[in-house]
């Protein structure tokens, strides 16, 4: 008895914990419950780039994550998929032509030098758009609060300090664009752009960038220019300023010459590599191309959500009246199980951040009616051997021990298919069996353990120690 | 309460062949009906192309007043030499179309024509799928991959915890089921207009998954039945077999049917066809499991022996 006792404990607490991680973690709904766009876009090959690399697809990802983030979208966000594509989500986009706009097309990398007399203008300009910047993340943050807690007003007047704060962004990014004039020199000339610490030990890293031979001489010729006046030179992505390096005096006579550039001056590890992958993609003219676009509209997705969800839940409590219908007291346990199962696996799909989709919660659904299958052969097994004559305790062991390999045996079956889908397939999909193969593995510690020590512990009471309450008729039969 | 399944086994047989066969023969009509041109009526996400659904916007005094007339909206895509879309009106003030794939602009101006031509929207109705051509390729592709990976890796398993007749057997049961289900959605294709999207590769591999856990625990208990009384003929332990698990197959079927059931009746749009996909494909498997798979073995063995 100390044994199931013990399980009892453990059954108690992780539904303590999964309760609590259910009160404090809110869902991750899909785009296709909560409305929203989803856009696939796919890497294209050129002449040039015959084949996408991990390099380039991550290259690329980057480009199309500060195109997003211009867009001002709350909790975008932006994967690959596969070994060309990216799926880009945003969440509360009801228009995604403007999305669509900005994702295709080739990035745009290009140097141009600082305009004489404006030596003083650019840290101000630049330190704007900083405030500016952090600003917007303070805001789209707010709005992805409000977005959840459903206050109209509020919700209402920050997208307006949103679309102010976007508006005066894309006047500052206009106004250092005023600063810099544009030359010749193009990121399609730029070869290779690599992250290298400065020294040997240095915490210190710098970008080292090395040009063809044409953008060699541009680049020659576009630090003597600067070289020592204070002026910069602007990389510029996209026509935005992503780095802003100046050139010393040695190089006023001659420009840096050898085609190789090392831009240096407080990067980290992170943010020298962040600016090399930035140049790389610049470098790539790796056109990017939409195969998909799904737009839900907010409200349909919230139809379809409760209408299944009720019909879903309604169809369980049909399974729940039927379960103790007719197997009686061990099918009460068994929806006390079952109820356990549902409460878990949803805890585990916010513990692992699983977002929860349509064909998700149709996962979900299934897997409870699956899920009773595991007690309907051990209650089947229980009864067989009651009716052959054995104790109710010995038959209630043997029903869990016989019918394990056949319960065993049907789950793996159902994994194997998970596993084809989740290797296989793509985001709906992927999602569907990840939720699926979640639920099938605790409905075994469900159905195997908790019903298992619940209906052990409830055989030490004598009032329930009636086989009759196990298998009706039996005492008239026999 | 004994019932032998061996006795009549040609009946049993003959019910799957002829709900194949009239599966089959919806496939050929549908192939070769010139709209559809394949065995399924495959939906946007395999064959590519755009899906555009709009509500008026009612809150608007008048709007809604009259339901919206399909000719107007024939007309306007007509205009943009998108005649031969198809249309749908979608609860008297939405309409659905689907046409060939659709780039921004091109979709810019058909929403802002029509429009024009019918009234306002309201955009958190507004749903738009695009699916490129060479998109909905690999993702068919890549749904029977997954269906044969699937088959390969359940045989394997099967012929590792039993034996490989007994995993071929089951490999002809999943077969039937996922045909009997292909079958009924290429008649429903052809008379309702049912499409088939990635959500219907999905209940093929459920079902899969599903379905063979039937036949497993038939197999587990013939084998069982084989240890303790190897005396027996196996026509004999088939029908023991099947006796003794007949009320789990028929119970289990109804707890996992009864929400999905649920959900065709009285779920969302999304999800009705799913889950009558997966409600044939489970019936299906518990038939088979009983009336095909075992039968087959007992049938096989008993030409060995």
């Amino acid at each position: 008895m100390g044994k199931h006792r013990g399980f009892l404990l453990v059954i108690v607490g992780l539904l303590i914990a999964a309760l609590w991680v259910i009160v404090q973690t809110p869902p991750r709904l899909g785009l296709d419950l909560r409305g929203g766009a989803q856009l696939t876009l796919q890497v294209k090959t050129t002449e040039k780039v015959r084949q996408i690399t991990p390099t380039i697809l991550e290259a690329t990802l980057k480009v199309v994550e500060n195109r997003i983030n211009g867009l001002g979208v709350s909790e975008s966000q932006v994967q690959t998929a596969g070994d060309d594509k990216l799926l880009v989500q945003l969440p509360g986009v009801t228009d995604p032509e403007a999305a669509e706009r900005v994702l295709k097309g080739t990035a745009q990398l290009d140097f141009r030098w600082q305009k004489p007399g404006t030596e003083a203008q650019l840290p101000i300009e630049k330190q704007l758009e900083g405030q500016l910047l952090f600003e917007q993340i303070k805001l789209l943050a707010a709005q992805a609060q409000l977005e959840g807690e459903n206050k109209p007003t509020e919700l209402a007047e920050n997208q307006a300090a949103l679309d102010k704060n976007k508006e005066s962004l894309a006047k500052s990014a206009a106004a250092i664009q005023n600063l810099f004039e544009k030359t010749d020199l193009t990121g399609a000339m730029v070869r290779e752009a690599l992250a290298s610490p400065v020294g040997p030990g240095s915490q210190s890293w710098s970008v080292v960038i090395r040009f063809d031979t044409q953008g060699a001489t541009l680049f020659a010729d576009l630090t003597k220019r600067v070289a020592g006046t204070g002026r910069s030179i602007g990389i510029f992505l996209d026509d935005k300023l992503i780095s802003s390096p100046t050139v010393s005096v040695e190089y006023a006579q001659t420009g840096i010459q050898g085609g190789s550039a090392e831009i240096s001056g407080g990067f980290t590890a992170q943010t020298a590599n962040d600016l090399a992958v930035q140049l790389q993609a610049g470098a790539l003219p790796v056109p990017l191309e939409l195969v998909e676009n799904r737009t839900v509209g907010a409200t349909l997705g919230q139809d379809s959500i409760r209408s299944s969800v009720i019909a879903g839940i309604g169809g369980l409590a049909l399974v729940l009246v039927f379960m103790v219908a007719y197997y009686r007291l061990p099918g009460a346990i068994a929806n006390i199980a079952l109820m356990l199962y549902a409460i878990y696996t949803y805890a585990v799909f916010l513990l692992l951040g699983v977002t929860l989709t349509l064909p998700g919660i149709a996962g979900f659904i299934l897997s409870i009616g699956m899920a009773v299958d595991a007690n309907v052969l051990i209650f089947e097994r229980t009864r067989e051997e009651l009716w052959a004559g054995r104790t109710l305790y010995r038959s209630v062991e043997s029903g869990f021990e016989r019918a394990f390999a056949s319960i065993l045996d049907s789950n793996v079956t159902t994994l194997i298919a998970c596993g084809a889908l989740f290797w296989l397939g793509s985001g709906l999909v992927r999602g569907f069996a990840l939720t699926l193969a979640i639920g099938v593995a605790v409905s075994m510690f469900t159905a195997l353990t908790c019903s298992r020590t619940l209906l052990f512990i409830s055989l030490t009471f004598p009032s329930l120690r009636k086989p009759n309450w196990f298998c009706p008729r039996l005492e008239s039969a026999r | 309460m004994s019932w032998s399944v061996t006795k009549n086994r040609y009946l049993w047989w003959g019910v799957s062949v002829v709900t194949i066969v009239a599966g089959l023969v919806a496939m050929v009509i549908s192939w070769t009906n010139p709209q559809i041109q394949a065995p399924l009526k495959l939906g946007l996400d395999f064959v590519g192309g755009t899906r555009l659904q709009v509500v008026l916007d009612c809150a608007q005094a008048g709007a809604c007043d009259q339901p919206v007339d399909l000719a107007d909206v024939r007309a306007i895509l007509s205009e943009q030499g998108l005649g031969n879309s198809s249309l749908q009106v979608v609860d008297q003030t939405g309409i659905s179309i689907r046409t060939q794939p659709l780039d921004v602009d091109q979709r810019t101006k058909l929403v802002s024509q029509l429009a024009q031509g019918l009234g306002k929207f309201d955009p958190k109705q507004t749903q738009i799928e695009t699916v490129g051509p060479t998109l909905g390729r690999q993702l068919l592709n890549s749904g029977l991959l997954a269906l044969l990976v699937s088959f390969v890796g359940i045989t394997v398993y099967l012929t590792l915890r039993f034996q490989f007749d007994y995993a071929f057997f089951a490999l002809v049961a999943l077969v039937h089921d996922v045909l009997v289900t292909i079958g009924i959605f290429a008649i429903l294709g052809i008379t309702l207009g049912v499409e088939v999207d990635s959500l219907f590769v999905v209940a093929l591999l459920t079902i899969i998954g599903f379905s063979v856990n039937d036949t497993v625990v038939i197999y587990d208990r013939i084998r069982e039945n084989l240890k303790i009384h190897p005396e027996n003929s196996i026509d004999d332990v088939v029908d023991d077999s099947v006796n003794q698990t007949l009320t789990r197959s028929i119970n289990t079927t109804l707890t996992t049917t009864l929400p999905l059931i649920a959900i065709v009746f009285f779920g969302g749009e999304t999800l009705r066809f799913f889950a009558l996909a997966l409600i044939i494909g489970f019936v299906s498997g518990a038939y088979s499991s009983i009336f095909c798979a075992s039968t087959l073995l007992g049938w096989w063995r008993q030409r060995e022996a």
